[in-house]
């Protein structure tokens, strides 16, 4: 009865349009653009050219944390798990051993999709001072108009930023501002059993660089018995259906998105249709089908792919994870979670893919000062901010988490010198992340609506993985992509 | 077999005869227990053999679930899921008693229109109302309260419908002889209708008390303060927390289970004893 | 529904007795429901802080869209697995304990027991129960032999077996309720019936169709009404099991998940939401009326 009746109702009326054009009249015209579509663009960098004077943003009064009895308290709302969510109480534990002026309260919400969602639909009260947000909520934290920049605390108390990584900083900053001060820098990063690859032949320090050589490696690996197959690759949206999407553009040396990826002006459609994306996704697709490479599906947990490395029938060689997994990962292998299998055999590498540009897109998040604020949590917030990205504490944090430090002096300092001295593993993310170019197509996207984009494509690579057609998955993709641009540009701007 | 009475007589037939029935009963058992023994296992194993034989449980540790307990601060969500559960379960039986008095034994104009709305609100989706309901809570200023957590669940439509169900049946003409001997419409419910219907009301508690046990949406939108949590949000934190031991999630999905398993385990006998104790004969 | 006619004289006392019931299911069902009815014809953005009214058309471009349109089709298989498998074994369980043997207060705990799993807990089980990696069932040697979908890609992975399995589990998580209330309703039977039946030479299974089945129709009535919805209404178990994936063609994502989920495209307009829940609503109250109207006629209701 139920399928009969979905089936007649299905059947007189489906206009087959898509939902996010309901309400609207899709020949309407999309908003003006602000600038002309495309490449043809002159590659600004947007980090040199300040545009938004900084009389019209909120305040940061970082003198208003006086040296009071009481302690203030502030709220830090994150996502993080496994260890990088232990490293993260024991850096607010040293900031209460350090000073008694300031208390933090860490809430972690479930991930950063719940901390999005919760965050957004909070109003001003039920907003915490301090919120963790990814690389890919930079352009709608500036436009909630909820967000004290960071550039303007900087300036306030004087602080020093000539030791951050120029990488590192300007991928917060969109019209000349910076605003979100980044805290936890990851990127994207190849993780490979070293012996497998020794049973195989091959050299397990060489990891593959490209995509032929993945397809090469894993050939070998899967021929001579090493593994059951070579590499595993999800299609989360977080992971390969969306954020190394936008990694392969970049070191493809394409743009994402138009108007020099969303940094010159606000974007208004994406270019990952084109030829290139298609003959990227084949070649992804055709690992799969070759069974040379497993697809785990949309990673919901996060650690899909790395539990097909584990697998007790028919492990995968290789998988691409970001590098704040390190941590995790070695110590739950040293736990012993997989009989047979130590922290030491794993190798990491550099992001393999399109080898036309070196270098990878930041990952990782950033912390926000939400405004609106007493004068005095306003300050607390800031001047936690201000330990959080010390030199001592990102060495810390950074050589127990796999995460890169926003710094260049924290990797002179211990631990984390030792740490890359001794295990060059953890210092693959760091190296690969500086080596990035000065090319438009090398900072990333600043979108709108980019996570959402994020989840359609997601939807893309996991229908193109399990047998779809490239071509015309990335062009519906990219089309609802557009759809959601256009809605987010009308109702926001 | 042809003079068998179904929910009535304790059937004596014992020895081989039944035989075949147990072992279907152990056999159906086994299967639906399977995920719940895999789950418990997992959670009674070390970390580094939760791998190996996961049907048998040849290592043993509690480990495991004291690491569980600690990092995922459960005692403190124990407590407010049971207080949660507690009051709802209560005002809901009181609320649902109450009205489905009204619509049975009462017979003032405009009852079956009511009660047809009552009915319809059993169909609108929790889901939809949820946006909305927590502007409601955070404008009276109970977000992370138990009030911000209880109070919307403090009546159902479905509770009202059960009690009416029942008390349609008790016969017609003992209200109207209470009513003869002046006994009130709060007197009779006291000492007439709800003794009768105690089983039902029994039914209807555990129902009460599970469901707004097991909720979850609800708990993760009102209570973002980590005191304020229940077992359930609390347990989706643990989950999220990471695969660094994929069995602590199990162990964690262990103790969220235990307190409500308990719960049935004694309740169990009493509801099907006020059940074959016949209820009411009319 | 009982004789004799209205009396005036009980309305005062009727509505203070329905008043506190009235107020919650007021204040926190309908008055929303009202809410976002409204919301429905407006878009919005992630933080709903800006809506624009686009009018009443919002709610037949949802209808028609495909997502919707798909979501539908993909609520419909998933009801049609759940509530007749949920219901046939409910009762089979119910009629197998519906006998008083030595122990078997045991086996009822046991068959009632899944009704002390949330969503969340139920979920998880089935979770490593299927995971293909480190799950349960993909390690068994001899299943993973005869079926080599558990292990590649994956029960819940493969877009042809991904629906049913998160159909089993919530079949297994219902399991629970649906057995206490059939055994239930099976104890309300007067045994003179049966009696009856059998003087008259019914056989078991003739007493099954002529005596057991008419005499449970309310509880079924009602166990179908609330099994259909809690279908319709499904989130925690496509959320922790499959995202509402895989892909092509999202074949998890039902209508309730199309409404909340995290993949979902239109989770972050308010408006597009709201039209989308609000069509839900209206579909369980299609639903429910089909069948009232179809269990009323045959059902016994024993008044």
């Amino acid at each position: 009865m139920v399928v009969a009746f979905a089936a007649v109702v299905a059947a007189a009326c489906s206009s087959g349009d898509p939902i996010l054009d309901a309400g609207i009249d899709p020949t309407t015209p999309s908003p003006p653009q602000t600038a002309a579509p495309g490449e043809t663009l002159p590659p600004t960098i947007p980090a040199t050219t300040t545009t938004t004077p900084f009389a019209d943003l909120p305040e940061c009064p970082v003198d208003a944390l006086g040296d009071g009895d009481d302690p203030v308290e502030i709220t830090y709302w994150h996502g993080l798990g496994g260890e990088s969510e232990e490293a993260l109480k024991d850096l607010v534990a040293g900031y209460h051993d350090s000073q008694d002026r300031v208390r933090v309260r860490l809430q972690n919400q479930g991930g950063y999709n719940e901390t999005i969602d919760k965050y957004l639909q909070s109003g001003a009260d039920g907003r915490p001072e301090l919120v963790l947000m990814p690389e890919y909520m930079l352009a709608q934290m500036v436009d909630s108009e909820s967000v004290v920049p960071a550039d303007v605390c900087v300036n306030e108390s004087d602080f020093d930023m000539s030791a951050f990584l120029p990488r590192v900083r300007s991928a917060y900053v969109t019209g000349g501002v910076l605003w979100g001060m980044p805290f936890n820098v990851s990127g994207p990063v190849l993780y490979f059993n070293k012996k497998m690859f020794r049973e195989a032949g091959l050299d397990p320090n060489k990891p593959p660089e490209t995509l032929e050589e993945i397809r090469r490696y894993s050939q070998r690996l899967v021929d001579s018995g090493a593994s059951g197959t070579g590499i595993a690759l999800d299609s989360g949206q977080d992971n390969g259906g969306g954020w190394f999407l936008e990694q392969w553009f970049a070191k493809g040396k394409k743009l994402y998105a138009d108007n020099a990826n969303g940094r010159s002006a606000p974007a208004t459609q994406v270019l990952y249709d084109d030829q290139f994306g298609v003959d990227l996704l084949s070649q992804v697709r055709k690992l799969v089908d070759d069974g040379l490479a497993a697809h785990v599906g949309a990673n919901p947990s996060g650690y899909d792919s790395f539990l097909k490395l584990a697998d007790p029938k028919r492990p995968a060689a290789m998988t691409i994870g970001t590098s704040a997994a390190l941590g995790t990962l070695i110590t739950t292998l040293d736990g012993g979670l997989v009989p047979g299998i130590t922290s030491e055999q794993f190798g990491v590498g550099p992001m393999p893919g399109p080898a036309t540009q070196p270098g990878v897109l930041l990952g990782g998040a950033s912390l926000y000062v939400v405004a609106d604020k007493a004068d005095e949590q306003t300050a607390a917030a800031w001047d936690f901010v201000e330990y959080a990205v010390s030199a001592e504490v990102q060495s810390t944090w950074a050589s127990r988490t796999g995460y890169v430090p926003v710094r260049s002096d924290a990797i002179d300092l211990e631990p984390l010198r030792s740490t890359y001295d001794d295990d060059p593993r953890f210092k693959v993310a760091y190296d690969q992340l500086n080596a990035s170019t000065e090319d438009p197509s090398a900072f990333g996207p600043v979108i709108g609506p980019l996570r959402e984009i994020r989840a359609t494509n997601s939807n893309a690579v996991g229908a193109i993985l399990n047998g779809g057609d490239p071509a015309a998955e990335l062009k519906k993709a990219a089309s609802q992509a557009n759809r959601l641009i256009r809605n987010y540009n009308t109702l926001n701007n | 077999m042809a003079t068998e009475h179904q929910g009535l007589e304790i059937d004596r037939v014992t020895g081989w005869r039944m035989a075949p029935r147990y072992a279907l009963l152990v056999v159906v058992s086994v299967i639906v227990l399977f995920p719940v023994y895999t789950t418990v296992i997992a959670s009674l194993k070390p970390g580094d053999k939760v791998l190996d034989n996961p049907l048998v449980p040849d290592s043993f540790t509690l480990d495991v679930l004291r690491n569980a307990w600690e990092r995922g601060n459960l005692d403190r969500y124990l407590l407010n899921s049971a207080v949660v559960a507690l009051v709802v379960t209560f005002m809901q039986v009181v609320t649902a008693v109450l009205s489905a008095y009204a619509f049975s034994f009462l017979r003032f104009p405009g009852r079956n229109v009511i009660f047809f709305a009552f009915l319809a609100t059993l169909l609108i989706p929790i889901e939809a109302t949820m946006v909305v309901n927590l502007q409601t809570i955070d404008s009276l200023g109970w977000k992370n309260s138990y009030q911000g957590l209880a109070v919307p669940f403090l009546a159902t439509a479905f509770g009202t419908f059960l009690m009416r169900q029942v008390f349609l049946q008790l016969p017609r003409d003992m209200r109207d002889a209470a009513t003869i001997d002046g006994v009130g419409h709060l007197g009779f419910l006291r000492h007439v209708a709800i003794p009768l219907v105690r089983p039902t009301i029994g039914a209807m508690a555990l129902f009460a008390f599970l469901s707004t046990w097991n909720m979850y949406l609800w708990p993760v939108l009102v209570a973002d303060e980590e005191e304020w949590r229940t077992v359930q949000s609390g347990l989706k934190q643990l989950a999220a927390a990471g695969i660094d031991e994929p069995n602590l999630i199990q162990a964690g999905t262990v103790i969220a289970a235990i307190p409500v398993a308990a719960v049935l385990l004694i309740f169990q006998r009493q509801l099907v004893r006020g059940l074959t104790a016949g209820a009411v004969k009319g | 529904m009982r004789d004799a006619g209205w009396q005036w004289r009980d309305l005062p006392t009727g509505l203070v007795m329905i008043a506190p019931s009235a107020l919650v299911l007021g204040a926190f069902l309908v008055y929303p429901l009202v809410k976002t009815v409204s919301l429905g014809r407006q878009r919005c953005n992630e933080s709903a802080t800006r809506c624009v009214t686009t009018g009443w058309d919002q709610y037949s471009d949802v209808w028609r869209s495909e997502e919707f349109q798909q979501a539908l089709w993909v609520t419909g298989k998933f009801t049609l697995l759940v509530v007749p498998i949920g219901l046939a074994l409910g009762i089979a369980l119910a009629m197998l304990a519906d006998r008083y043997l030595r122990g078997i207060g045991i086996f009822r705990a046991i068959f009632s027991s899944t009704v002390a799993t949330s969503v969340a807990v139920a979920s998880l089980m089935w979770f490593f129960l299927l995971q293909p990696d480190v799950g349960v069932i993909p390690n068994i040697g001899w299943v993973e032999d005869l079926f080599g979908v558990v292990k590649e890609p994956g029960l819940l992975r493969d877009p042809g077996t991904a629906l049913t399995s998160v159909a089993m589990s919530s079949v297994w998580a219902g399991l629970g309720f649906t057995f206490i209330l059939v055994t239930a309703g099976l104890q309300g039977i007067p045994a003179d019936l049966h009696e009856a039946a059998a003087i008259d030479g019914a056989g078991g299974f003739r007493r099954f169709w002529s005596v057991t089945l008419p005499m449970l129709g309310p509880t079924l009535l009602f166990v179908v009404v609330v099994l259909t919805s809690r279908a319709f209404q499904a989130y925690g178990e496509i959320d922790l099991l499959t995202d509402g994936g895989p892909d092509p063609q999202q074949s998890t994502t039902t209508v309730t998940y199309l409404v909340y989920g995290d993949s979902s495209v239109v989770r972050s307009d308010a408006g597009l939401q709201a039209t989308t829940a609000v069509w839900l609503f209206v579909i369980l109250l299609v639903l429910a009326a089909l069948q009232l109207r179809g269990f009323g006629r045959r059902v016994h209701y024993g008044d």
